[in-house]
């Protein structure tokens, strides 16, 4: 086991930089996702910590030692990747033991790992199978085990479920938890779905463009992002952001009129950052947040416009001027479509963010 | 047949008339010639008359000896240089890849008869520049033409020049459709780059490689122009004479059509019978 440091790690190609140096901390046995939309550096980054990339400045230890001019193979980690990368040609046992084999590793050790991967993973019953005559849930499983017969002290997972259904998606999502218990190592995983990162995480680490947005606890993140970016990107449905005027501040609150709404008010308690009069501000509201007319500190009328019904809860998508909403409502399933309804926004469940996108607190 | 594909048929009829006088008809006929005596006037039907010439005809046992030599050496020597020029074209360090790819491609589409010209004053005795090499590093010349093992590696030299880059961009198209994130899994399990070669690359290529082992097969069974032009018709002494030559010195030199259909169907069912050997031989594992 071992814990990951990254300090200023960039990446350029030619004259192009994708990762403007990041720094990240690890901790030993922690599982940290990559989450990011597609382009922000997430893979490149994880590639870099592999050893597949060379790292243009900065520096990457594991274990506490520096691994920039370290081989791949030399770094102590196993990487699982987004296709697999399975040997066609080999079967199962042979995928799981062929780094082994190729290294004169003992024959009964390799044979004790294989066969303890194999447990873990349950696909004893496939091991003299070839990758084309299994599913796309059981060659991810095998991607895994050959990743655990290195017994590395970082596993690094590059989008490992993107190619799975929804179904499959949710079940080795709780396998790969299992697993980190299980195995108790540090586990890098980089993905596009925030859905992922919230259920997987000890920590998630927000990238885009290159930079790291924000690193923190899946809650922390979901409840207080440091700008709109992670804000929007964090929490499906995402958060609304309502166009908003500083109207007027006090030493306590600024009071923010909601441009697209009929001048609607609320007051928003603010510790020292206080915005001019007149800024340009964005209101985000979580769709959770909105309550029933009367029952917040600011109403807005809305139109119903369409309405998704997933059991538990109910999504209203409504036409509020020139912005669209999105609601959850548990009444939605018998409010029909194209219905007129107030909803109410809570001062102390909305995030204000400036013009620039950067949070006001 | 179904009315809506009617008019696809009356386009595909010009075709199929071509075709079927051309292809299938020759087929047929030689095959029904290889039973005849075409020696005669008329032709008469004689089933063991050239069968059973082909049996004991010394001619035909050198032609056989002399296109399974070229076989059993060019084919692999051929395909053992194309992997090693695909996997050079297809390395990352290589600059003016496309400029190279053209040349290793530019001696299939080079005349037939030009590349042979070329290659008799390449390999000629006094005014080669083979032999000047050859002098100038102290060996001695070698006369290309009136021994039979130096004309019989001429013929191989030249049949790998011209086809050796053609298999190349066939294995390196195979090279290219072989995922990168397997070799970086290989990287990641500290397998070496000679051994991710025979370990992955080569398992990988395999469909590729018989592929062109079974065109090259074929093409050796058939080989006629090299033996024609460069070593003057199979020279010296029949020595490089190969089945598709003698083919051509019965049936259109001698005139003896009967058996030269026999031996045409020989070179098909021996073309045949190795390509499935072959395949046997490189089969998937269930």
């Amino acid at each position: 086991m071992a814990a990951v440091t990254l300090s200023n790690v960039a990446k350029r190609f030619g004259n192009f930089e994708v990762v403007h140096g990041a720094d990240i901390d690890i901790a030993d046995g922690e599982f940290v996702v990559f989450v990011g939309p597609s382009g922000c550096g997430k893979s490149t980054l994880l590639r870099m910590i592999a050893g597949l990339e060379d790292i243009s400045g900065g520096e990457i230890a594991i274990g506490g030692k520096v691994v920039n001019d370290v081989e791949a193979a030399d770094r102590g980690i196993a990487m699982v990747f987004q296709s697999y990368a399975l040997y066609p040609h080999m079967t199962v046992e042979q995928n799981l033991s062929f780094g082994l084999r190729m290294n004169g590793n003992p024959k009964a050790d390799t044979e004790r790992r294989v066969k303890r991967a194999a447990e873990i993973l349950c696909i004893d019953e496939l091991m003299q199978r070839r990758p084309k005559q299994l599913s796309g849930g059981q060659r991810q499983r095998v991607a895994i085990g050959r990743a655990i017969v290195r017994e590395p002290q970082v596993f690094l997972f590059d989008e490992p479920l993107s190619n799975l259904d929804a179904e499959l998606r949710v079940q080795m999502r709780v396998e790969i938890s299992r697993l980190h218990k299980e195995l108790g190592v540090t586990m890098i995983y980089v993905t596009h779905d925030q859905t992922e990162a919230m259920t997987l995480a000890d920590r998630i680490v927000v990238l885009k463009g290159g930079n790291v947005e924000q690193i923190g606890a899946p809650l922390d993140l979901y409840d207080d992002p440091a700008n709109r970016f992670v804000a929007g990107f964090i929490g499906s449905p995402k958060m609304n952001f309502i166009a908003a005027k500083v109207v007027e501040t006090s030493n306590s609150a600024a009071i923010v009129e909601l441009v697209n709404h009929g001048g609607a008010r609320l007051r928003k308690p603010l510790g020292a950052a206080f915005p001019a009069i007149g800024a340009d501000v964005v209101l985000g509201v979580r769709p959770e947040h909105f309550f029933e007319a009367g029952e917040g500190d600011c109403d807005i009328p809305v139109k119903a416009d369409v309405a998704e019904h997933l059991g538990s809860v109910s999504y209203v998508y409504a036409d509020a001027g020139p912005e669209e909403l999105i609601i959850e409502r548990e009444a939605a399933r018998q409010r029909a479509s194209s219905d007129h309804f107030t909803v109410s926004i809570k001062a102390e469940r909305s995030l204000l963010f400036d013009k620039t996108g950067a949070r006001i607190r | 047949m179904r009315y809506r594909n009617a008019t696809a048929y009356r386009f595909l009829t010009p075709y199929l008339l071509i075709f079927a006088i051309f292809w299938i008809w020759p087929i047929i006929s030689s095959f029904l010639i290889s039973f005849q005596a075409t020696r005669t006037v008329p032709w008469r039907f004689a089933p063991t008359f050239n069968w059973g010439r082909l049996i004991g005809d010394p001619a035909f046992f050198n032609a056989l000896k002399n296109t399974l030599l070229i076989l059993v050496i060019q084919v692999p020597v051929m395909i053992s240089l194309a992997i090693v020029m695909a996997v050079l074209l297809n390395s990352p360090l290589l600059k003016a890849r496309g400029l190279y790819r053209f040349a290793f491609f530019a001696p299939v589409v080079v005349g037939e008869v030009a590349y042979s010209a070329v290659f008799r004053l390449m390999f000629s005795l006094d005014f080669g520049i083979i032999n000047k090499l050859l002098n100038s590093v102290g060996l001695p010349k070698i006369d290309w033409f009136s021994n039979v093992t130096p004309a019989m590696a001429l013929i191989m030299i030249a049949v790998t020049w011209r086809w050796a880059g053609y298999n190349a961009i066939i294995i390196l198209a195979g090279l290219q459709s072989i995922p990168e994130d397997v070799y970086e899994a290989a990287t990641l399990d500290r397998v070496s780059k000679v051994r991710q070669f025979f370990h992955i690359t080569l398992p990988l290529l395999k469909p590729v490689i018989v592929f062109c082992a079974v065109l090259s097969i074929i093409g050796t069974m058939q080989l006629f122009t090299e033996p024609f032009l460069i070593t003057e018709r199979g020279g010296p002494g029949g020595g490089t004479e190969t089945l598709g030559l003698l083919l051509y010195r019965q049936g259109f030199r001698s005139l003896n059509f009967g058996y030269a259909s026999a031996i045409a169907y020989t070179m098909a069912g021996l073309a045949i019978a190795i390509t499935l050997v072959q395949l046997w031989l490189t089969r998937e594992p269930k």
